[in-house]
């Protein structure tokens, strides 16, 4: 099999689906090619879908049309330690009102909506085809070979949006050869069932209102933090740890995760739940220095690929960043394509667009984050200062008072340390 | 939670060829092994006893852990498998 399009999306993620959708619209004929047995089988993420203004230039209806759940009105922080936790939670007016801040939603629904507007719009799918390898033809990037459907796709242009590892920018020598594990997060997820009134009750909820909340302290101090989010009918309870961290800490993923649903609290958000489905993927957070080459020869890194993800610590953003790159890198093809030029050079307009984007200029002002939370007291001794802090604020027993600054001063001396504080504080403020 | 039943609700379509070939003799030799711990599907299991790795490809949730954490080139073969085959999650 060998067929010929003007343009090769490599991954129906996010990315790959919003280049493919902008491509298609502008009248070319796109392959957009999906290892997966329906796009969105093989993602998996642990949080909240934000605002896509990409999306939303297309269809001024997005938020009407796509597949989305629960809108977040409620925003949580918990310091946890072993029995203990501390929580702080906004929760807005504003984000109960259109646009909505963010949506809780399931990958393989919403992945697969997206590219099936993408098809709506002209593009050719391929479902269960693995990209092995780049195809050159007279020293030029022509095309790609598949496995599963043995055979070639072949196009002048290819869009790699095929996930974190790219092993597409790898072959044309625009990721680094191997991965540092300081730079990537594993996250694991489980979905527990639960019905929809108890959600709403358990959780302060009405209508399609959701909450979503993240935790520190619950990693048995693994660099790390847990997440919990409300669905319709299900919960999604989750661990990220950082790789780096993990791989010398000798503990598991699947163990922590047991351990992080049992602490007293969680135990009690997620009682009367039936789990479903357990799921992992791996999350690119080193921020900035991270991000490849974002052109070559006759192709272009987007979403995941291209490491696109802003992980300061209290928001974690992908989706967003993978479908702005995914709809600028498909401009970027459109021009090439009325220009004839597929060189680095002629795609060269990509990495403009990136640069002048929320995308690159977000990741540009938190290009300290990744290293500020490369700092294990967060994940042990901050969660336990915060919880033993407002257990004293709050117990009266007859126990003659202190001053609380005082007091904070000196439980923080005994748990991290005064010039620790201070530089950890610094730090935060100059990463954030 | 039985930490064991957790792997038994994710669906797989499981390709007899494996995705992922290891190189066995690097992982003896190998000092850090965080392959083990960090996967978190439980592929990698290390006997002290017979000082062998095994590993199986059959719940892999192909997420990459090992190919990051594995200092030491041990793969012969990592990529994702065929099309249309390994994890297939519905809910996630």
């Amino acid at each position: 099999m060998s067929k010929t399009y003007q343009a090769i999306v490599v991954g129906a993620g996010p990315a790959g689906s919003s280049a493919a959708l902008i491509m298609a619209r502008a009248g070319l004929d796109v392959a957009l090619v999906e290892r997966g047995t329906f796009p969105g089988e093989k993602n998996m993420f642990g949080g909240v879908l934000h605002r896509l203004p990409a999306l939303e230039e297309i269809f001024p209806d997005f938020w009407d049309r796509a597949a989305l759940g629960r809108h977040i009105i409620k925003k949580g922080v918990t310091f946890m330690t072993g029995d203990s936790s501390f929580s702080t939670v906004i929760e807005s007016g504003n984000f109960d009102k259109t646009p909505y801040n963010g949506y809780s939603i399931f990958r393989p629904r919403f992945d697969n909506w997206l590219a099936q507007e993408a098809v709506k719009a002209g593009a050719t799918l391929i479902t269960r085809a693995t990209v092995d390898d780049l195809v050159y033809k007279d020293g030029k990037l022509a095309g790609v070979s598949i496995v599963g459907r043995t055979g070639e796709l072949l196009a002048p242009v290819v869009i790699a949006a095929d996930g974190v590892l790219s092993f597409i920018a790898k072959k044309a020598g625009l990721r680094q050869p191997t991965f540092n594990p300081a730079q990537m997060a594993v996250g694991v997820k489980a979905l527990i069932d639960m019905p929809r009134e108890m959600i709403d009750d358990r959780f302060g909820l009405v209508r399609e209102q959701g909450f979503a909340n993240e935790f520190v302290g619950c990693t048995a101090g693994v660099r790390g933090g847990g997440f919990l989010y409300t669905n319709y009918d299900s919960l999604s309870v989750g661990l990220v740890f950082h790789l780096a961290s993990l791989r010398v800490s000798g503990k598991t993923p699947y163990d922590l995760l047991n351990a992080f649903m049992e602490q007293p609290q969680l135990a009690k958000m997620i009682s009367g739940g039936r789990l479903q489905e357990y799921s992992a993927h791996l999350i690119p957070e080193g921020g900035y220095e991270m991000i490849p080459e974002l052109v070559g020869d006759g192709i272009l890194v987007a979403g995941d690929a291209a490491a696109l993800c802003n992980a300061t610590g209290l928001n974690l953003e992908g989706i967003n960043l993978a479908s702005q790159s995914g709809v600028l890198a498909g401009k970027a093809v459109i021009e090439a394509h009325q220009n004839k030029n597929f060189s680095k050079q002629g795609l060269s307009v990509y990495k403009k667009l990136m640069d002048e984007s929320y995308v690159i200029k977000d990741l540009k002002l938190y290009r300290k984050a990744p290293h500020m939370l490369h700092n294990d007291r967060i994940y042990n001794e901050y969660p336990e200062l915060m919880c033993s802090f407002m257990e004293y604020i709050y117990r009266i027993d007859g126990a003659p008072k202190e001053n609380l600054t005082k007091l904070f001063l000196k439980s923080a001396k005994e748990k991290v340390g005064l010039g620790n504080l201070l530089a950890d504080g610094f730090s935060a403020w100059r990463a954030l | 939670m039985n930490i064991e039943e957790i792997f038994d609700h994710t669906s797989f379509t499981i390709d007899r060829d494996p995705h992922i070939v290891l190189d066995y003799a690097v992982c003896t030799g190998c000092d850090n092994r965080g392959c083990v711990n960090s996967c978190p599907a439980k592929c990698y299991t290390w006997s002290e006893e017979d000082q062998k790795m095994t590993f199986v490809h059959d719940g892999c949730l192909e997420c990459g852990t090992c190919y990051v954490v594995c200092h030491r080139s041990a793969f012969t073969r990592w990529r994702y498998p065929r099309g249309g085959f390994g994890v297939a999650y519905r809910m996630t």
